[in-house]
């Protein structure tokens, strides 16, 4: 038998598992990489804030209200002598909090029903899908102001009225990925073998769903972002004095006209975590992406 | 004559058409597999030939209850298949392997070469640790390959390369059975040589049956014991090998040998093909009387009418035509 | 009389992130006015990358069309200006691709698909368009053309698929039809239909063939002349008839042994080319198909083989056989 000859041929091309491969192609991608740099550095200037600056976000000096920046101020101070960059660091945590935190809700919740939807099809799909239907039809922000009302304030409150509507997307997508996965032949092989389906879920469906889904989160975190500054922004997020993106706009509005940086600064700190995030997940599906694989 | 494995009595396959907006009321039925009849002894290929349409790949997979049968019966040590709930086939699962046509798609993307070999001996909890591994590394070698690429993934694997990781895996459990859905079809011509050779020699070792599904006659020939062959769901021809391609009685059986052309351009120089006129009609709507009808070259009055019964037309050798029917009650 | 098409010395690379895919290495082949040739090879060998390199068709930036000399009638395919090759493709050149599905627009009538290449090169109207796409279908063998050319793709089978696209690339009446595995999607049955009819226009309109495939049974069937090619590089040419009875490459000979034939007693056993092709971005030096190859000799491993005159009209490159030691012949 051909033995010998077949053992000399396996690919010449460097050994990479899937994740490797992937992860080689992420690192070619400048954008993503930038993007992701910026989160991280972001990150750790957030957590490492109290080491940065001397000021704390809520201390007031109503005698240095208002100022341009200066080396005492690097950002200068806002309407109530508070270091607009202080505020802005211990904003990022906020922001990066929300962020990343609802999409635990959203994938607590999203991920089991798509999986259920997708897997069973026929009627517990038809159901599932149509209560999905029906949550999709409902305004987000109309929905998120509804569920905090009843919720209360408070950031904790804040994560899950994000995440108990956000979830809907991840679970159409789910549900896509395990249909589409459902019919490729290595899962009728697994069958043919024997396989039942909580085994094939978790072994082969779900593993081979979980590129779109990483990428899907990706995406996710920008928005939940947004939606926190949005309803800070309106006064419905979180509560002074914790500080957030979105109030340091509405305050800065009030004074726009006195000092644009009010608004300038966190605005653009939005702006720039948003795109960060957006870059990282081209990058991400880009890299994820089988077909564009050699 | 050896004995029978698996016993196919009329079996049918059909898959509703459906239209309505909040009531799917069924229009039609697509008869992907319209009683079909034959039987398969054990240690013998079966070739299965036909065109795209004619439902072999349908019949394959129930068969194997992949797809389960609108009707009929599936015969395997005494016991109907098709009545067999999903827990009860997987004891059997073990005994009845497929191998399939497209290589890049059958194997996991994200399994090693030993995850996908030593999948079936995990699913039947068959061996554990050192056992395992010793399993999966002679199955690897059974099939050529070097017990070093169990760790590599399918994409660093070429095409026939990835065919021998899905005949190790289906010999895993030493099976009775192996339906083989268009193995080689996705080849190259030169891999394709290595793989038949490769399915000849694991026949010649463990005595498996093979059900071998293709379109390719000359391919089917060389494997092949005994061959059937399929149109519109239906069975026009069951014969042995030698008989069928010496002596092939059903109009398209003639048709199908004459439309492959012969690598030798002095043969080719001399041979008429039959050119068969029209295309093949839909399942949803097959013709009436002998489903060939329309596009058969010796059809009569008759045809449009009546069906014809797969008969024995001698020495083993089945027909379902009326120009073989002596008479009509 | 000259031939209608000669390529000398085409090289067409691929540059990719890990490496450059020699895909067309160095191939020179010819096209008589009238004669039907074969390019028959595996997938990787390059006959579909060639073809499209005829029409310009290699995807930049990564495709590149490296060097070599293309002249159809005399005119020099690479020197021509875009809208010039523009002019030339369809026209005077046309191809059939492989995949009706993906080749035809859905969104498009069959006819208006038809009529397309007829408005741009003979300046026709779209009513006259569609008349001259009605005569066309009709010509390919389509039932009820009148009727059928105002259908979309979806609405036509496979073979019809086929047909249309062979309408397609007759309509303004080509000099040279390239047909890129034109038969592999269909079954066996609707290929004979489909080469038959090719066939019987190219002789009615005079109109030269490439024909690419992996078939050798279509091969011997349709064409007069045959490019064995492998890895990039045309191991072996000649008259088919030469060709498939007395091969001068190991490839071709191995290529031969390893198809079941149907007309022939049943070998007990093929026999296989053992091993896989090579990858293109890492060829070896010396004979791509040495690793394979049960008759290498020392010169296989260090020296690239040139095409040399074997037998009248009958090329091939290789060492072996060159010095005449054509073991394999011994059957």
């Amino acid at each position: 038998m051909a033995t010998t000859v077949n053992a000399a041929n396996a690919s010449s091309r460097p050994h990479h598992t899937l994740w490797g491969d992937a992860w080689v192609r992420l690192r070619r991608n400048k954008l993503a990489m930038a993007g992701g740099i910026f989160i991280i550095i972001l990150a750790l200037a957030a957590i490492f804030a109290p080491l940065i600056t001397p000021y704390g976000f809520a201390r007031q000096d109503l005698t240095a209200i208002l100022q341009n920046p200066s080396s005492k101020h690097w950002l200068g101070t806002d309407g109530l002598g508070r270091d607009v960059f202080a505020r802005l660091l211990y904003g990022a945590r906020t922001s990066l909090a929300v962020g990343i935190f609802t999409q635990v809700i959203v994938l607590g919740i999203g991920l089991p029903i798509g999986a259920i939807a997708g897997y069973a099809g026929g009627r517990v799909d038809n159901v599932l899908m149509r209560f999905v239907d029906v949550m999709y039809s409902f305004p987000d922000i109309l929905l998120i102001i509804l569920i905090k009302a009843i919720l209360g304030g408070g950031i904790y409150q804040l994560f899950f009225a994000i995440g108990l509507v956000a979830w809907v997307d991840i679970a159409r997508l789910v549900r896509g990925q395990m249909m589409s996965v459902k019919s490729r032949d290595f899962v009728a092989a697994a069958r043919a073998m024997g396989g039942m389906g909580p085994y094939i879920t978790e072994r082969h469906l779900l593993p081979n769903s979980l590129g779109p889904i990483i990428v899907s989160v990706t995406f996710n975190v920008p928005r939940a972002i947004f939606t926190e500054a949005a309803l800070s922004f309106i006064g419905i997020g979180v509560r002074p004095p914790t500080p957030s993106w979105g109030s340091m706009i509405s305050d800065g509005y009030a004074v726009i006209f006195a000092s644009w940086y009010q608004v300038f600064f966190p605005a653009l700190a939005i702006a720039l975590l948003m795109i960060a995030f957006t870059f990282l997940g081209d990058g991400l599906r880009d890299a994820l992406d089988p077909k564009l694989r050699h | 004559m050896a004995e029978a494995i698996i016993e196919i009595n009329n079996l049918a396959k059909y898959f509703p058409v459906t239209r309505g907006l909040f009531h799917q009321a069924k229009i039609a039925d697509v008869k992907a597999v319209d009683g079909v009849s034959f039987t398969i002894h054990k240690g013998e290929t079966l070739g299965l030939v036909g065109e795209s349409g004619c439902g072999k790949t349908t019949l394959g997979k129930c068969i194997l209850q992949l797809i389960r049968p609108t009707s009929g019966e599936v015969i395997f040590e005494g016991r109907d298949l098709c009545e067999l709930s999903d827990k009860e086939l997987v004891p059997v699962r073990a005994k009845l392997q497929m191998i399939f046509q497209d290589p890049y798609d059958s194997l996991d993307p994200r399994f090693t070469a030993t995850d996908i070999i030593g999948e079936p001996l995990r699913i039947h909890n068959i061996s554990r640790g050192k056992e395992y591994n010793d399993r999966v590394a002679e199955l690897l070698e059974l099939v050529g390959l070097a017990p070093y690429m169990g760790e590599r993934y399918p994409h660093e694997f070429s095409g026939g390369q990835r065919q021998r990781l899905g005949i190790a895996r289906a010999l895993a459990l030493q099976p009775q059975f192996i339906m083989c859905d268009e193995p080689i079809s996705a080849l190259d011509v030169s891999i394709q040589a290595q793989i038949i050779n490769l399915l000849d020699d694991l026949q010649q070792k463990f005595g498996v049956s093979y059900l071998f599904i293709s379109h390719d006659l000359s391919v089917v020939r060389h494997l092949s014991d005994r061959v059937v062959v399929m149109y519109l769901g239906k069975v026009m021809e069951i014969s042995n090998r030698d008989e069928l391609y010496k002596n092939p009685l059903h109009p398209y059986t003639q048709a199908l040998l004459s439309a492959v052309p012969i690598p030798d351009p002095a043969v080719e120089m001399k041979r008429q093909v039959i050119v068969l006129q029209g295309e093949v009609p839909s399942p949803m709507n097959p013709p009436s009387g002998c489903v060939f009808h329309p596009r058969c070259y010796r059809a009569f009055a008759d045809c449009s009418k009546n069906v014809p019964v797969l008969a024995d037309a001698g020495g083993g050798h089945q027909v379902a035509c009326l120009l073989y029917e002596t008479s009509r009650p | 009389m000259a031939p209608l098409l000669e390529v000398r010395n085409l090289k067409t690379y691929f540059y990719t992130q890990d490496g450059v895919v020699k895909a067309v290495d160095g191939v020179s082949y010819d096209v008589n006015r009238g004669e039907t040739i074969a390019l028959v090879g595996e997938s990787g060998c390059g006959k579909t990358v060639s073809a499209l390199s005829i029409l310009r068709l290699v995807a930049e930036p990564a495709g590149k069309i490296v060097s070599g000399e293309m002249l159809f009638d005399g005119i020099d395919l690479l020197k021509l200006s875009k809208d010039d090759m523009r002019k030339m493709r369809g026209a005077k050149i046309s191809i059939i691709f492989q995949e009706p599905l993906t080749s035809l627009n859905p969104v498009l009538t069959i006819g208006r698909q038809i009529s397309e290449g007829l408005e741009f090169h003979k300046n026709m109207s779209v009513q006259e368009g569609m008349e001259e796409a009605t005569r066309l279908l009709k010509m390919v063998g389509i039932p009820h053309p009148e009727r059928r050319v105002y259908d979309f793709p979806h609405q036509f089978s496979g073979g019809m698929r086929q047909r249309a696209m062979i309408a397609i690339a007759i309509a303004c009446q080509p000099q040279l039809i390239i047909a890129d595995e034109p038969t592999t999607v269909v079954d066996v049955t609707i290929q004979a239909q489909l080469l038959e009819l090719i066939r019987n226009i190219t002789k009615e309109l005079n109109t030269s063939l490439i024909l690419i495939t992996h078939n050798l049974g279509i091969v011997a069937r349709y064409a007069q002349r045959v490019f064995v090619m492998y890895a990039g590089n045309i191991v072996e040419h000649g008259k088919a008839l030469d060709v498939y009875h007395s091969p001068c490459h190991p490839y071709t000979a191995g290529l031969l042994g390893s198809v079941p034939r149907l007309d022939e007693p049943r070998k007990a056993r093929l026999q296989p080319i053992e091993g896989q092709p090579p990858d293109l971005i890492a060829l070896p030096a010396g004979c791509s198909f040495q690793a394979r190859c049960a008759y290498s000799v020392p010169q296989c491993l260090k020296e690239k083989p040139v095409l040399t005159e074997i037998a009248p009209n009958h090329y091939a490159a290789c060492w072996v056989s060159q010095k005449g030691l054509r073991e394999w012949q011994k059957q």
